[in-house]
C-alpha cells in the first residue's frame, strides 16, 4: 500500500536485548501517539522507521519507500530524536541550513526553507546565536524546524514538546495539526496522556517490544471486554441517583464516593445509561459534572500496560 | 490489635551542632576511599620505610650490635638530615596516595550535579571545601608528620633529655614541612578535581602538573641559562623550603623565602580556582 | 513515620493553609541581575497557598526565583522573605526549612541510595543514626523500597527523580520546592509522582512549590498559581476560587448532537460554541442545567461529559501571556 507506512512482522534485536518483536502496523495520515513505558520499544520503532535500524526479521515501507533507501525516504519524511545533541559551533541557521543543503537543493532555495521553518517555531530572533547558547526549549524547537524544514510528508517526532512551556506547546500542537491536515503523517511519541487524547487521531501502545493496542483509543477502549465502561457523577444527592441506577439492569456496580457527593459507575451499556440519566436529571437531580472515568489514553494505558512498579 | 500505617512525619528531634557538619564529609569521604583495595594498599605501603626508620634509631642505640655486625655507628646518626630525608621519602608517597585519593573527592559531586543539593541545606561552600580537604589532610598527615612525630618520641626517650633540648626545633620543622607539603598537595588535587569531571583525568593532570613543571622548568633553566625555571618545579621549591627548615646547605639557586611565596602564591590561586569551581549553579551571561 | 488509622477521618478536598499561618513568600521589589541583564525586576507578591504552582515561559525567570530563594544567586535589589527569615540574613535557617528537588540530574554515582539520602540527613542536621532511619523511610515513602541498596549510577532516570524527592524530604523540610518533578518520567511513573506530590499536600506538614510546564500537573496539585513572564510577575491567584466563580459556564461532550440541539440551546438564550467536538455554553439567567438535559432527553443525545469548565488554568495562563 503507498498511502500507509506498514510494518509487517518486523522484529529487531540488539544482540540478545529486544527492541521490538512481530510487529504489524499500517499507520494512516493524520496524527498517531506512540505510546508506552520507558524501554518500550517506542524509540526502536522510530529509527527502524526512519531507517537508522535494520530490522531483524520483516519489512518496513513507508508510503512505499523501503527504509534501506535513505536517497528517497528521506525526501518525504523528518526525524526529530529525542536526543539532545548538537554539532558544535553552529548558530541556528547555520544548523538548519547545512542539514538542508545535504538534501541537494540549491543555495538560495535551502535558505529561503531554513528562514521559513525557523519562523515557523518563532525562532527568528535567536537564529544567529549559537545553538549551545539555546535554553532546553529552544533546542528542541530548532531540532523540530529542522525536522519539517523541507516539508515532508511523513514527521517523525520522538518526545516533541520536552522542554517546552504551555504556549510553545499549543503553539506545536497548533503545528502538528495543521501539517495532519493537509494528509501528513504525524508520529508522536509522548508520555503526556492527557495531551495525546487530544491531538492523537489513532494511538499505539507499546510495552516491553510489543504492540499490545492501536487505533483510536475509544474504540481500543471498546474492545476491552474484561472492564465495563466507568463513569463518574458528582451531583447533590448520589445515593438517591444510585437508587434509580440500581433498579437498571445495564448497572453493574456503584460506588459512592467519599465525600457523599458523587459516584463511580460500573456498566455495560453506557448509551442506555446516559439517556437514563437525561430523565433522572430533568426529575430533581441536581447533575455537576459527568465524567467517563477511564475513556481516555491514561486509563486504557492502565489497563492494557498497568501501574508497573516503579523499582525494577 | 492495631493496623499501623506508614506516612510522612516531620522531623522534631535534635539537631547536630552547626560547625560539626562538615565532619560528616570527612566520615562518608573516608569511608568511600578506603573501600578501594589499591588505595588501602598503598596506605599500607607508606607505612614500611618508617618501620625502616625504627628499626635504625633502635639499632643507632644498640652500639653492641653494630659492633658485632663491623658497622661503625657514624653511619647511623639520628640528627635533622635522618628526618630530613625521612621526609623527603614520605613526601613522595604522600604524593602518589593524593594522585590516587584526591580527584575521587570533588569530581563525582560535580560530574552528575549534586552540589546544589548540598548547597541548598545549611551548609556553605566553606564548610564543603573544609570538609572536603579534611580528608586529604588527615590522610597525608597519618603518612607524613604523625610517623614523624613518633619516630622522634622515640629517639628522644632513647638518646636522653640533652640530645632532646638540642634537636626539638627539628620536631617543629618536621611538623610545619609537613602542613606546607600536604596543603599546596591537597589544593592541588581538589583544584584540578573541581575542573574536570572524570576522577581518572584529574589524577593525570595532578602528575601531569608536577612532572611536566619540572621538566618545563628545567628547559627554561637550560635555554635561558637562569635558575627561574625552579620557580615552575613545585617539588623543587619544597625540597628549598625544606632544606631552609631543616638547616641544611642550600643549592645557590633561589632564596629560601622565595620559595615560600611562591608557593604562598600557587595555593592561593588553587583556593581561587576550587572556590570559582564549587558553587551550586554558575553563572552563565 | 508510623500512624494509628483513624476510621471515619474525613479526606480534606480543599487545601488551603491554617488560618492565621504566616505567608509562605514575601517578594518586596526583588530584582535579580546577571552583569547588565535583569532577570527579575520589581518583583512584588505575598505567597500564601498549601501548594503554590510557578509558571511561565522559557527565559521568564522561574529557575531564577527560585535560586534567589535558595541563596544560589545574590539579590540585587529589594527583598524577599521566606518563612520571615529574610534571603540576606537568615539564609541559613531558609535552607533548615526547605527541601529543594532540583530539575536536572542530581545524584552521586557509586554510593547506594541509603547511604546518599543518609548523608544528605546528616548535612542537614539529623544525628546519623536517625539519619539512618529517616532514609530508609523516605526510600519506602517515594517507592524505591526495594532498590534502595543499590548505586544510584544504576537507577533509570524515574527512579532518580524518585530518590531526588526522598533527600528533598528526609529532612523534614516545611517547604519543598520542585522542579519539573515530573520530567521523562512515562505516564505511570508521572502519575506515581502527581499523586505521591498531593499525598504530600494533604498531609498539612509541608507546603509546597511546583515548577512545571505541563499546566495539567499544576491543576492537580495546586491551590495557587504564579505565573512570570519576562522577569516580572503577570498573574497570581487562588485557583479554587476562580473554579468557583465560573458557575455559569458548562462544557458538554455529547454523541448524537447534530446543529438542532445547538439550536434549541441558543433558543433558551444561553450562547454557546463548538471547539474540537466540545461544546462549550454559557448559561443564561434562570436557566440551570437540567434544562439542557431537557433538551437532550428530547432529542435523544447521550450526555457523556460534563462540567462546569474544566480549563481553567489554561485560560489564566493564556490571559497572562497576552497581557
Amino acid at each position: 500500500m503507498n498511502d500507509r507506512i506498514v510494518f509487517e512482522d518486523v522484529s529487531k534485536f540488539y544482540g540478545e536485548i529486544l527492541g521490538v518483536n512481530r510487529v504489524n502496523l499500517s499507520i494512516p495520515p493524520g496524527i498517531t501517539s506512540l505510546v508506552g513505558p520507558n524501554g518500550s520499544g517506542k524509540t526502536t520503532l522510530m529509527n527502524l522507521m526512519t531507517g537508522l535500524v535494520r530490522p531483524s526479521r520483516g519489512k518496513i515501507q513507508v508510503l512505499g519507500y523501503r527504509t534501506d533507501d535513505p536517497d528517497n525516504l528521506f525526501k518525504i519524511l523528518g526525524y526529530s530524536t529525542q536526543f539532545d545533541a548538537f554539532p558544535k559551533g553552529l548558530t541556528g541557521f547555520e544548523f538548519l541550513y547545512s542539514y538542508l543543503r545535504l538534501s541537494g537543493q540549491d543555495a538560495s532555495m535551502c535558505e529561503r526553507l531554513a528562514w521559513r521553518a525557523i519562523e515557523r517555531v518563532n525562532l527568528t530572533e535567536a537564529a544567529h546565536r549559537k545553538v549551545a547558547s539555546y535554553s532546553k526549549g529552544m533546542r528542541q524547537r530548532i531540532r523540530l524546524s529542522q525536522a519539517l524544514a523541507h516539508d515532508p510528508k511523513v514527521l517523525v517526532l520522538d518526545e516533541p514538546l520536552n522542554g517546552l512551556d504551555p504556549l510553545a506547546r499549543a503553539e506545536m500542537i497548533a503545528l502538528f495539526r495543521a501539517a495532519a491536515a493537509e494528509g501528513c503523517y504525524v508520529i508522536i511519541s509522548s508520555h503526556i496522556l492527557h495531551e495525546v487524547d487530544i491531538i492523537s487521531d489513532q494511538v499505539v501502545m507499546l510495552s516491553n517490544g510489543y504492540v499490545v493496542a492501536e487505533g483510536n483509543i475509544q474504540s481500543v477502549r471498546g474492545e476491552i471486554q474484561e472492564h465495563p465502561t466507568q463513569i463518574m457523577i458528582r451531583c447533590n444527592h448520589p445515593r438517591a441517583l444510585a437508587a434509580r441506577m440500581l433498579d437498571s439492569n445495564y448497572t453493574i456496580e456503584i460506588s459512592i464516593h467519599k465525600d457523599e457527593h458523587g459516584l463511580l459507575l460500573k456498566t455495560r451499556d453506557a448509551d442506555r445509561f446516559y439517556l437514563a440519566l437525561n430523565e433522572m436529571a430533568i426529575n430533581g437531580i441536581e447533575i455537576e459534572s459527568i465524567a467517563p472515568a477511564d475513556d481516555d489514553a491514561l486509563s486504557v494505558y492502565e489497563y492494557l500496560i498497568g501501574s508497573e512498579e516503579v523499582a525494577q | 490489635m492495631a493496623i499501623y500505617r506508614r506516612s510522612y512525619k516531620p522531623y522534631t528531634g535534635s539537631l547536630t551542632p552547626a560547625w560539626s557538619r562538615f565532619l560528616v564529609l570527612f566520615r562518608y569521604s573516608r569511608k568511600t576511599l578506603f573501600r578501594s583495595k589499591l588505595q588501602t594498599g598503598l596506605f599500607v605501603v607508606c607505612f614500611f620505610f618508617p618501620l625502616l626508620c625504627l628499626g635504625a634509631i633502635y639499632l643507632a642505640h644498640n652500639a653492641s650490635f653494630l659492633a658485632q655486625m663491623g658497622v661503625p655507628p657514624q653511619i647511623l646518626t639520628i640528627d635533622n638530615r635522618f628526618f630530613f630525608h625521612f621526609l623527603g621519602v614520605q613526601s613522595v608517597l604522600a604524593f602518589l596516595l593524593t594522585a590516587f585519593a584526591g580527584p575521587g573527592l570533588i569530581s563525582p559531586d560535580l560530574a552528575n550535579g549534586a552540589l546544589p543539593l548540598y548547597f541548598c541545606r545549611p551548609f556553605s561552600r566553606a564548610e564543603y571545601v573544609l570538609g572536603k580537604s579534611s580528608v586529604l589532610a588527615i590522610l597525608l598527615s597519618e603518612v607524613t608528620w604523625i610517623p614523624g612525630i613518633v619516630l622522634f618520641i622515640v629517639q628522644s626517650s632513647l638518646a636522653g633529655a640533652s640530645w632532646t633540648w638540642q634537636n626539638l626545633w627539628i620536631a617543629g620543622s618536621l611538623i610545619l614541612s609537613s602542613l606546607i607539603w600536604i596543603a599546596i598537595l591537597s589544593l592541588l588535587a581538589m583544584a584540578l578535581s573541581a575542573w574536570v569531571k572524570w576522577r581518572i583525568v584529574a589524577g593525570a593532570l595532578l602528575l601531569a602538573v608536577m612532572f611536566f613543571g619540572a621538566g618545563f622548568g628545567q628547559a627554561i633553566n637550560a635555554v635561558l641559562r637562569t635558575d627561574s625555571g625552579y620557580f615552575l618545579n613545585v617539588a623543587y621549591l619544597m625540597t628549598t623550603i625544606w632544606k631552609g627548615m631543616f638547616d641544611m646547605p642550600l643549592d645557590q639557586t633561589i632564596s629560601s623565602f622565595d620559595a615560600w611565596v611562591a608557593l604562598l602564591l600557587y595555593c592561593a590561586v588553587c583556593l581561587w580556582l576550587l572556590l570559582r569551581k564549587v558553587r551550586a549553579y554558575e553563572v552563565v551571561r | 513515620m508510623s500512624t494509628l488509622v483513624q476510621p471515619g477521618a474525613p479526606a480534606s478536598t480543599v487545601a488551603s493553609p491554617r488560618p492565621g499561618a504566616p505567608p509562605l513568600i514575601e517578594l518586596q521589589n526583588l530584582s535579580v541581575r546577571f552583569g547588565k541583564r535583569d532577570i527579575l525586576c520589581n518583583l512584588t507578591a505575598s505567597l500564601q497557598g498549601q501548594a503554590i504552582g510557578l509558571l511561565g515561559p522559557n527565559g521568564a525567570g522561574k529557575s531564577t526565583l527560585i535560586n534567589t530563594l535558595l541563596g544560589f544567586y545574590k539579590a540585587y535589589s529589594g527583598s524577599a522573605r521566606v518563612f520571615t527569615h529574610d534571603i540576606r540574613t537568615g539564609m541559613r535557617q531558609i535552607r533548615s526549612l526547605v527541601g529543594y528537588m532540583p530539575e536536572n540530574d542530581a545524584f552521586i554515582s557509586k554510593m547506594s541510595a541509603v547511604t546518599f539520602v543518609q548523608m544528605i540527613g546528616e548535612l542537614s542536621g539529623l544525628p546519623p543514626d536517625m539519619a539512618l532511619e529517616r532514609a530508609h523511610e523516605a526510600l519506602f515513602y517515594v517507592g524505591l523500597a526495594e532498590a534502595r541498596y543499590r548505586n544510584l549510577g544504576t537507577y533509570s532516570l524515574g527512579m532518580k527523580q524518585l530518590a531526588k524527592l526522598a533527600q528533598a524530604i528526609v529532612h523534614g523540610p516545611k517547604l519543598l520546592i520542585l522542579d519539573e518533578p515530573t520530567n521523562g518520567l512515562d505516564p505511570s511513573a508521572r502519575q506515581r509522582m502527581i499523586r505521591m506530590i498531593r499525598e504530600i499536600r494533604d498531609t498539612r506538614e509541608m507546603r509546597i512549590v511546583l515548577c512545571s510546564h505541563l499546566l495539567r500537573d499544576v491543576e492537580d496539585t495546586c491551590d495557587e498559581v504564579l505565573i512570570l513572564k519576562g522577569g516580572q510577575i503577570a498573574h497570581y491567584s487562588n485557583i479554587d476560587e476562580e473554579r468557583r466563580a465560573n458557575k455559569r459556564f458548562l462544557e458538554l461532550e455529547t454523541y448524537g448532537a447534530n446543529g438542532n440541539f445547538t439550536t434549541a440551546i441558543e433558543k433558551l438564550g444561553c450562547e454557546c460554541a463548538i471547539s474540537a467536538n466540545r461544546l462549550k455554553l454559557v448559561l443564561a439567567d434562570g436557566i440551570n442545567s437540567s434544562d439542557i438535559f431537557r433538551l437532550a432527553a428530547q432529542q435523544n443525545v447521550r450526555i457523556r461529559r460534563l462540567n462546569f469548565r474544566r480549563d481553567t488554568l489554561e485560560d489564566i495562563f493564556l490571559k497572562a501571556m497576552e497581557s
